[in-house]
């Protein structure tokens, strides 16, 4: 699954994760930390959605 | 010649009005003027809180040089990269050798895609809870990303207990002089201003404003410093709720919006019946050409009132061109928890009704009534019942959603 941050557009891929900011390869979205924020404009989770 | 105002015993207001500019970020008119504020804090350190606007530059360096009296400047702190704050970074730096930026990790990367010039050697990169010492005053940084730039921080003087806001609480309007809120009428004079400000620059980015809110919540805060509009020392929890109604997408007020395009006076005759009909009922109501009207002032008055009358011919087999830039702006602005009736018009095939409901569908706690009132070029007698029972409706559920309302406030 992909999901869309509402604010700018970056996509986080749960198969390719976010490394980068500690997030593994395969990291399903419910497991990805409530405090993660999107790495391009600092979005809350919340503002993500589903692609 | 200098224009500066004490803020408290260590800090000064350095800014400026502007009251020439015609559009704000060239879309937002700004018939109040805007001021562009920038502070500067002498302790053992000179540490100034973000420049001005361009438009500003002269009187900002004159200020700057008055107040500093020949000392050195050792930080800028650079809190939000837009140009309106930061435009006369480079000149700052180009005046002031001696001048370290303070800033976070995406304004440093901001400061490189604004600038020619490499100032990478010059700048502190600073994250969430760092602080500086100027002194006496212990100065930490909280991000603020998304308010609403992602580079934004604000920061807490301990000292004087300022909680710099960059943009949060920053309103249009020039301060005449005024820089404490409660040397102006502020609920009176520049309340909407504030929500026109906030509806269209932060209205998209709530959450970040809850999040922002929140930090706030656990400070010990006795004055607030926007980058636009007044200084808080006073009354700041009345200002406080309005923005937690704001980011919370509540409405303000019980009663009806009506924004309408009309391109011969047809729909703007059924949208005054029914307004009439409103006020007899004892709704209030505000209505809005939005051919005439900036659109920016219809986003702020739907950020202020529960429910929202949408008219508009058929044009072109789409919405008419005013109103279909109206709603792709409001839904853009993620505009959320409202009722609204749609009402179109069309001569020969209307269309603007299943469209309109399009656009505003997908937003979050919007409830289109399932009337849509469908005019076939101008309104007809037979069709006067059908519009008070519009009318009925709308009353009702204004009425139904006051309680609500009323609650939020207490």
């Amino acid at each position: 699954m992909k999901y869309v941050c509402s604010y700018c557009g970056y996509v986080y891929d749960e198969e390719a994760g976010d490394p980068k900011n500690g997030i593994a390869p395969g990291t399903k979205w419910e497991d990805v930390p409530e405090d993660w924020v999107c790495p391009i404009c600092g979005a809350p989770k919340e503002a993500f959605i589903a692609q | 010649m200098y224009c500066i105002r004490k803020v408290t015993e260590d800090v000064t207001w350095i800014g400026a009005d502007d009251r020439r500019l015609a559009m704000f970020e060239g879309v937002y008119s700004v018939p109040k003027g805007v001021s562009y504020n920038s502070y500067l804090l002498l302790d053992e350190k000179a540490v100034l809180f973000d420049t001005v606007d361009k438009a500003v530059g002269r009187v900002f360096f004159e200020n700057l040089a008055h107040v500093l009296a020949g000392r050195p400047l050792e930080y800028v702190i650079v809190q939000h990269m837009e140009p309106d704050h930061s435009a006369t970074l480079a000149e700052l730096l180009l005046r002031h050798p001696e001048t370290e930026v303070v800033c976070s990790e995406k304004s440093a990367m901001m400061i490189g895609q604004f600038f020619s010039e490499d100032y990478s050697r010059r700048i502190r990169i600073v994250k969430e809870g760092e602080t500086l010492s100027a002194g006496k005053h212990q100065l930490t940084f909280y991000s603020a990303p998304m308010v609403h730039w992602p580079e934004v921080m604000v920061t807490y003087d301990h000292a004087d207990k300022i909680l710099f806001s960059a943009d949060a609480f920053g309103t249009f309007g020039a301060l005449n002089g005024a820089v404490f809120a409660d040397e102006m009428d502020f609920f009176g004079d520049y309340l909407d201003e504030a929500r026109r400000y906030y509806a269209n620059i932060i209205g998209k980015y709530s959450l970040p404003v809850q999040q922002l809110l929140k930090k706030a919540a656990g400070l010990d805060i006795a004055m607030v410093c926007p980058l636009h509009g007044p200084v808080w020392r006073k009354d700041f929890a009345a200002y406080l709720e309005k923005y937690r109604k704001w980011s919370a997408y509540e409405p303000e007020e019980a009663g009806v919006m009506i924004a309408y395009a009309s391109i011969y006076g047809n729909t703007e005759n059924a949208a005054n019946i029914l307004a009439c009909r409103l006020s007899e009922k004892g709704v209030r109501t505000v209505m809005f050409d939005v051919s005439v009207t900036p659109a920016s002032e219809i986003i702020a008055a739907a950020f202020k009132w529960s429910h929202l009358v949408f008219a508009a011919p058929t044009y072109n087999m789409g919405v008419f061109v005013t109103m279909d830039a109206l709603l792709r702006d409001l839904a853009a602005h993620a505009i959320q928890n409202r009722t609204v009736m749609i009402l179109e018009n069309g001569s020969w095939a209307p269309a603007s009704g299943k469209l309109m409901r399009e656009i505003l569908g997908g937003l979050k706690g919007v409830t289109i009534l399932e009337e849509t009132l469908t005019l076939k070029s101008s309104l007809r007698e037979n069709q006067m019942e059908e519009l008070f029972a519009a009318a009925d409706v709308i009353a009702a559920s204004v009425e139904a959603g006051k309680s609500g309302i009323s609650q939020a406030e207490a």
